[in-house]
């Protein structure tokens, strides 16, 4: 009896160690991601998830893309219906709303544990959500200016090193090439259709070379200012006579420039690869942009989604201590033709093979000196009603040709009413 | 052994529950899949809700997003430019298809040609149809400031998409160019049905083609006409994708329908309870709107 009861045991811990064997092998996290496809960076996402799947036999990372347009309602119906990703990949001005809810895991105690040292990671200060680490910053940029050698020539402009510079060059370079009433070649090229964060980015260029920002270190509203005014003015000079091409969401902007229709264009570190496939590759160059400082600011991040097993928790970890390594850092700068967060990565490789790779680490650091960066403090949680209001509220002042001062006072007082709700 | 519980389905009584039981499936699956998310959304619009979680507590009832909602001007924005697109759109999609209904009813060459043109919009996606409009009505480099500088009419380019008005018309335009071929297929299919005898008599009769369109073709197309009205009307009140890829409801709020306004309420500012109230003010007006002319068209016949 007792024989046929140890048997009936063996069997039964047989059966469960092969089952749990077999859930091992078929484990599978979700990654779901924007920048799959992304000429890059996606190669790099791929060589990260290649290394860890190499680290972790029997482990899968299942990574699906969701374009950018439709990513922020895919991830928030995910995280509300209770299967969110494993790994959580989010752009950095979105993340607060999920942390807020306590969707993501906070990474203080393993980072401690791992001894993950963050010390002088770029951007890594916006990951802190109510005294805690809720995230990894995976890209901290500064604008950059690239230019139309050719045009400026022919104009016998030389670089622009101030805003009235920029401005004079962008006004001789606007023209009507065949005389038949439409502009053909524009001075600069900015979105001004699409969605409030990009146009609030583009608008940046001016306002704070103007000295204004829209918050300050503590949080409190600061539009209504000379500088804000000031900078206001200046967009509206751009957009209203139209020195831009109008209605172009950013990607269409791009490739006008790309293709020789545009004559100078302050971007981030993205624009490079979109020049290099362009008609006019050859006549574009680089050179810092002539604004003081130049817009920046943290871009995409990696969490943990705080509702999935410990076991996936320690894994998704691995993940992001892969990606945050010394070594994938380095790759980064190569693959991904940005300056990495990181600094310790050797960005030699990078600076060998993109001539340009010095003036985006000099505008990296240049913004973050200035501790610039596209979400304001103070209207984090609020900050895709707030870029829509500011867009607004300019489309107004230049449709309805209204003073920026009356402008600024306006977007002040709508400002305070949303950090008050 | 007996059971205790015999179903016999084939007793004239009971015939009926065959046909339940038939249906049964179908009607769980419906009650699933759009009453069940349509009563959470009610329950919902009269919660506190930022981001809504199923597993999470019921937050206390309140009428506040309904308060905030009748007291926004952007609201009543929305409401406005619902109004203003659901008449221009459904007037025009009308007048068109029926136009092109009663044109390619005749016999002529090239007459299936014709009819295939006709409802060819209606097989193009909308976003394809949108993006092909984007490029159309572009301010910089689009094809219609380009005509009309030609032909003189223009002597600079318009910027469609920075003008309120502009913007408006192009969605109502593009709607329009959309919505007009299932007027005219549902126009044409009407037409077919209308006896050759009534046009014999009226003719007999001494009746022009004025008169036979208004005597005959009109009134017996009436009970297509309203389907058709409220079919075309619901379209245009609840359609996204075409405002939300031309304009984003911009500028200035423009050409912000109500469905736009949930959507951004809900999945760009994250307020779901708010963005709820909206789309059940929306359901109230649309099966309103709906049972006022369902119910008015067996009258008008």
């Amino acid at each position: 009896m007792l024989r046929k009861k140890l048997i009936l045991l063996a069997a039964s811990a047989a059966i469960a160690l092969s089952t749990n064997a077999a859930l091992a092998q078929s484990k599978v996290l979700k990654f779901v991601s924007w920048q799959k496809d992304e000429r890059g960076v996606g190669d790099w996402w791929a060589s990260v998830i290649k290394a860890f799947e190499e680290a972790h036999p029997g482990v899968k990372i299942e990574w699906t893309k969701v374009e950018r347009g439709a990513y922020s309602d895919t991830m928030t119906t995910l995280f509300a219906g209770g299967t969110p990703p494993d790994i959580v990949h989010l752009a950095s001005f979105e993340f607060q709303k999920f942390a807020e809810n306590g969707w993501l895991e906070p990474l203080d105690p393993k980072i401690k544990e791992s001894k993950l040292d963050l010390t002088g990671w770029a951007g890594q200060d916006t990951c802190v959500w109510n005294k805690q680490t809720v995230c990894t910053m995976m890209l901290y940029f500064g604008y950059f200016m690239a230019y139309n050698e050719d045009l400026l020539k022919k104009e016998g402009l030389s670089v622009p090193k101030t805003y009235d510079e920029f401005l004079a060059a962008a006004q001789k370079t606007t023209k009507d090439l065949n005389g038949d009433g439409i502009v053909d070649q524009y001075g600069t090229g900015h979105e001004t259709r699409g969605g409030g964060g990009q146009y609030m980015s583009e608008m940046m260029n001016y306002t704070l070379d103007a000295g204004g920002r829209w918050t300050d270190e503590s949080g409190k509203v600061t539009i209504n200012t000379p500088q804000m005014i000031e900078g206001l003015s200046r967009w509206k000079t751009i957009v209203k006579t139209s020195l831009t091409p109008r209605d172009m969401s950013a990607g269409e902007v791009r490739q006008l420039f790309a293709d020789g229709k545009i004559a100078m264009k302050t971007d981030g570190p993205w624009l490079w690869p979109i020049i290099q496939k362009g008609k006019a590759k050859d006549q574009i160059k680089t050179a810092m942009v002539p604004f003081t400082p130049p817009v920046g600011g943290s871009s995409n991040v990696l969490a943990i989604a705080a509702d999935i097993s410990p076991e996936n928790k320690k894994l998704v970890w691995d993940f992001i201590t892969i990606a945050t390594s010394d070594k994938f850092q380095s790759t980064y700068a190569t693959l991904g033709a940005s300056p990495p967060p990181s600094p310790r990565a050797d960005i030699s490789a990078a600076k060998a093979e993109n001539p340009n790779f010095d003036l985006l680490v000099q505008a990296t650091q240049a913004a973050s000196k200035a501790k610039v960066d596209r979400i304001p403090k103070g209207l984090e949680i609020q900050f895709n009603e707030f870029s829509k209001m500011i867009m607004e509220e300019s489309q107004r002042m230049i449709i309805q040709d209204l003073d920026p001062k009356i402008v600024a006072a306006t977007m002040q007082q709508k400002a305070e009413a949303l950090q008050k709700q | 052994m007996k059971l205790g519980f015999n179903l016999d389905l084939a007793r004239p009584s009971r015939r009926h529950w065959l046909g339940y039981l038939l249906l049964a499936p179908a009607v769980i699956l419906i009650a699933l899949i759009i009453v069940y998310p349509l009563l959470v959304s009610i329950d919902l619009s009269f919660q506190n809700v930022n981001i809504a979680r199923l597993d999470q507590p019921r937050k206390p009832f309140t009428t506040a997003n309904y308060e905030r909602l009748f007291s926004s001007p952007d609201f009543w924005n929305a409401t406005w430019v619902t109004l203003k697109l659901v008449v221009i759109v459904s007037f025009f999609c009308f007048l068109l298809g029926l136009g092109t209904a009663l044109l390619v009813n005749n016999k002529f060459k090239g007459q299936a040609l014709a009819r295939l043109l006709v409802a060819l919009p209606w097989a193009v996606p909308e976003v394809v149809a949108v993006v092909i409009f984007a490029w159309m009505f572009d301010s910089s480099f689009g094809l219609i400031n380009w005509i009309f500088i030609k032909l003189g009419l223009i002597d600079t380019t318009v910027s469609w998409f920075s003008s309120p008005t502009a913007a408006f018309i192009v969605v109502c335009i593009t709607m329009i160019w959309k919505g007009y071929p299932f007027v005219s297929i549902m126009m044409l299919a009407g037409l077919q049905s209308i006896p050759e005898d009534f046009y014999n008599a009226a003719r007999v009769d001494g009746a022009n083609a004025w008169q036979r369109l208004v005597n005959i073709t009109i009134p017996s197309l009436m009970p297509v006409l309203g389907v058709t009205l409220v079919l075309v009307m619901l379209w245009v009140f609840r359609d996204f994708s075409i405002i939300y890829i031309l304009t984003g409801g911009g500028p200035l709020k423009a050409t912000q329908t109500l469905s736009i306004m949930t959507y951004e309420q809900a999945f760009s500012f994250f307020k779901m309870g708010y963005a709820s109230a909206i789309g059940v003010v929306t359901l109230v007006v649309c099966v309103i709107a709906s049972r006022l002319m369902i119910g008015r068209a067996p009258d008008t016949i």
